[in-house]
């Protein structure tokens, strides 16, 4: 049974209730403790191979940024000093100066910040949205299921950038619309996958054992099929994180959802394309940030998926 | 479940990263889609211009082995109209300009000069301006040109309605062939920019009676239309019965159409266009250095301004405004944004190129962050209750910049700006600009002065955006704009800017060059502060 050891790392424990059919059927009836342990084992992992350990530790120093970089900038992001205005790099200015006299390290630290809370939060919704609607769709089926993947499917049949766009067109430019767009254009993505696993796992044994139990369709949702789909979710919203952090980083590079002096990196690099001859430096380093911050998360999502095959 | 996902591993950490790498190829490449083509309205806000890529490089390629023979190869954007009625952006000018003539012309000085007219007389205190045109003037389809063209050209020009040329020709009372080559305007009330008003950029001269000006090109101009791809370019041939001797001095101009700046620069170093007007300030000193090519900067009086509503609150107090002025640093933004070519603004349209009319001891306070936080207390903003806009700027050239610096150096006066940055044609789309609080707005270059207080500060003005209404004002620029007497209407503008200075809803930082590159085969380049007029006719090949 490979399902339940999975799903025993990410279940939320709750041992108040007796006899719940999951832990009848789950082959491994361990204590609190133990799967506290695995927990953590399962983070370990993420560090195992130098490859996963790389892209761990670029998602963390770029979150350790986003925590304190505001704090140990050397200039504020929107600071400007003309006397400094399109300066290489140098002692004072590490990462150089853009055209109005700008720090690029400053700016670069903060807009980690702005990219990580964006994404960051954006994905977590659609994960949520997505997951719920996976779990209530792939369970029910019926019409709701076929109304809401055909729904689905007209959505995913749109680029992302450009149903983005639209999106934005539509509600409006601010930050706040960029975090509904992402939850749009990721939520069916993530329905899709969690869906997929609730078909897999319905028909399992310890589900139909609870049905005949006669528990809620909430508890069946939440505490039977939930946690068989934790894994995939969460290699899912890995990966989805890494797609949003470009697509806040896109949308800042058209101008659309973000607003100058924003220190979004997209947005910079967006503003230093025209003096790409004259100042690269003002162009290469936000550039740089987007790819080294993106593939740090795709190498961290794919160390996730690592650790969660290698505990089955 | 699991394995499924996990074989797509190479590939999803593949996509992203190609994708970074395309974003950074194309930011280099790519740069620069600064402006955007034809404006909403003509007269409107200045620098339409270059645009995303569209001439292929093949095209260009195929284009070099004709470098060759005199041919002037001409970076522009994509034409849209080309009857000159309809004419508004620099590539469509530069077109119209080129096939036809205008009655009168202005030279790179912006003084008046003959084209199809040779020589006039005013009388009649103003009212009456009698025109004698150029002889042995012929169509391009080999037709006599006479004054019944011209007479019927005006005709047309001011009594077509929603047409910018209707507003600007509703002062012309009739306009008369009263000879074969004597035409006469008859005005309702003297105007001392008629000349100018003559040359406008739409003033370009059509066969009597021709109903497809948008398509024939039936013109009397220095070149003719040899062959025209939308889209990807317009060839233009010499025309060899061009009634002024030895001109025009090439054989033939290429127009082709570029919507990128930045690929426009790149097919000027390439070697395949010879010739770009009109660029981001970036863009054209990275040119500065490169052989075989001669850069030209002129000053223009064209600007950016930045206008607060002064209709409502907060700009119907008047200290609001000049708290803003006090707070701004133009130095810096001159050169920090235009990279210090052209010049500092003076919070009026009248820029130092008007020579007589511009008083250069009129200048803005300096900046005073003190005196700007006193005046809005005054006003009523502190710390406790501050001034809080939203500041909309299109997103062309420099103005987002404009915007950021401004943003910056306003919160020093504890201003709280946010800014809206927006493509121009929404900007201007539906006139919303008109309608917001607090713009930035670009106006191109005119010759002469009273074009932009007719339309932007007199009350009740078509684009009066501020929404300013002076009574001192509209006095000062009705004597400016009727008066026959040159000292008067000096004196009218010394003290519009005295006033616009004072209490003006309109902060100008500063005057935009126009910018150039042209290979150094070529001379005789002049180009003009508005790039479409830039004339062509003396334009030489030399050779490597």
């Amino acid at each position: 049974m490979p399902v339940a050891p999975i799903s025993a790392i990410f279940s939320i424990s709750d041992r108040n209730k007796p006899m719940a059919a999951s832990e009848a059927n789950a082959t491994i009836e361990n204590a609190a403790p133990n799967r506290v342990r695995r927990f953590f084992s399962a983070f370990r992992h993420l560090f195992d191979r130098p490859v996963t350990a790389f892209g761990t530790t670029v998602f963390l120093l770029f979150v350790l940024l986003a925590l304190v970089g505001p704090s140990i900038a050397p200039y504020g992001a929107n600071e400007q000093v003309y006397a400094d205005a399109r300066q290489a790099p140098s002692v004072e200015h590490w990462f150089g100066t853009d055209n109005l006299g700008r720090d690029v390290f400053s700016r670069v630290l903060y807009g980690a910040r702005v990219v990580l809370t964006q994404a960051g939060l954006g994905t977590i919704l659609a994960v949520i949205c997505g997951t719920f609607l996976g779990l209530v769709t792939g369970y029910r089926s019926g019409w709701l299921d076929e109304i809401t993947m055909r729904l689905f499917d007209s959505l995913l049949a749109l680029p992302a950038l450009l149903l983005a766009l639209l999106l934005l067109g539509t509600v409006g430019q601010s930050q706040n619309a960029v975090l509904i767009v992402i939850v749009v254009v990721y939520t069916p993505i993530v329905a899709r996958v969690a869906r997929s696993v609730v078909l897999s796992v319905r028909t399992k044994g310890f589900v139909e054992a609870a049905q005949l139990q006669g528990e809620s369709q909430r508890w069946i949702l939440f505490r039977e099929i939930l946690p068989s789909v934790m894994p995939a979710l969460t290699v899912e919203g890995a990966l989805r994180f890494s797609y949003a952090i470009f697509l806040v980083a896109s949308l800042g590079f058209l101008g659309v959802g973000v607003q100058p002096p924003s220190p979004n990196w997209g947005l910079m690099v967006s503003e230093a394309r025209v003096y790409a001859s004259q100042l690269p430096w003002a162009l290469f380093f936000p550039a740089a940030a987007i790819a080294l911050l993106v593939i740090g998360v795709n190498l961290m999502a794919d160390g996730v998926k690592n650790t969660l095959q290698s505990s089955d | 479940m699991l394995g499924t996902n996990f074989r797509l591993y190479n590939k999803r950490l593949f996509i992203p990263f190609l994708l970074v790498i395309g974003l950074l190829v194309a930011a280099c490449g790519g740069g620069a889609s600064q402006e955007r083509p034809p404006e909403p309205n003509e007269e409107i806000p200045a620098e339409s211009a270059e645009t995303e890529a569209s001439a292929p490089e093949e095209e260009a390629e195929m284009e070099s082995d004709s470098s060759a023979s005199a041919t002037l190869r001409v970076a522009m954007q994509p034409i849209v109209n080309s009857d000159p009625i309809a004419i508004s952006s620099d590539s469509e000018v530069l077109v119209a300009n080129h096939v036809y003539d205008y009655l009168i012309d202005i030279d790179a000085q912006s003084n008046i000069i003959p084209r199809l007219a040779t020589e006039w007389k005013a009388s009649d205190g103003g009212l009456t301006y009698t025109f004698q045109l150029a002889e042995g003037v012929t169509w391009h389809d080999g037709s006599e040109f006479s004054a019944d063209d011209v007479a019927w050209t005006f005709e047309r020009l001011r009594s077509t309605e929603g047409t910018p040329t209707a507003d600007l020709y509703a002062n012309i009372e009739s306009v008369e062939a009263t000879g074969d080559l004597e035409v006469t305007f008859k005005l309702s009330e003297p105007n001392s920019f008629f000349l100018y008003d003559l040359s406008d950029n739409h003033a370009l001269v059509l066969k009597a009676g021709t109903e497809d000006a948008d398509s024939n090109f039936n013109g009397t101009g220095p070149f003719k239309v040899d062959r025209y791809s939308p889209e990807d370019r317009i060839e233009l041939v010499a025309n060899e019965e061009y009634f002024l001797e030895g001109q025009p001095k090439l054989d033939r101009v290429e127009i082709i159409f570029f919507n990128d700046d930045a690929a426009s620069i790149d097919a000027l170093l390439g070697g395949q266009i010879d010739l770009a007007m009109r660029m981001p300030t970036a863009l054209f000193v990275s040119l500065q250095d490169q052989p075989g090519l001669n850069t030209v900067s002129i000053p223009t009086n064209g600007f950016d301004l930045v206008r607060l509503r002064a209709d409502r609150e907060p700009g119907s107090d008047p200290r609001v405004m000049q708290a803003l002025k006090m707070a701004t640093d133009r130095e810096a933004i001159f050169n920090v944004v235009q990279q210090s070519f052209g010049a500092i603004g003076n919070d009026t349209p009248i820029g130092p190129l008007y020579e007589s009319y511009f008083d250069p001891v009129l200048m803005p306070p300096t900046r005073d962050i003190d005196g700007a936080i006193a005046l809005l207390a005054e006003a009523g903003y502190d710390a406790s209750n501050p001034l809080q806009m939203t500041l909309h700027t299109p997103d062309t050239g420099g103005r987002p910049d404009l915007a950021a610096v401004l943003k910056e150096q306003w919160s020093e006066a504890g201003v709280e700006i946010e800014i809206s940055v927006e493509p121009e044609s929404v900007y201007y789309g539906e006139d919303g600009w008109l309608e917001v609080d607090l713009g930035i707005t670009g106006w191109g270059s005119r010759p002469y002065p009273q074009f932009y207080l007719d339309t932007m500060l007199v009350s009740g003005a078509k684009w009066n955006e501020s929404h300013f209404a002076d009574e001192e004002f509209d006095q000062l620029a009705n004597t400016a704009g009727t008066t026959v007497d040159d000292s008067a209407r000096v004196g009218a503008y010394r003290g519009i800017q005295q006033l616009l200075i004072e209490r003006g809803p309109i902060l100008v930082p500063y005057f935009f060059a126009q910018l150039g590159a042209i290979s150094d085969q070529f001379e005789n380049f002049e180009m003009k502060a508005f790039a479409g007029r830039t004339d062509f006719r003396d334009i030489q090949y030399i050779g490597s």
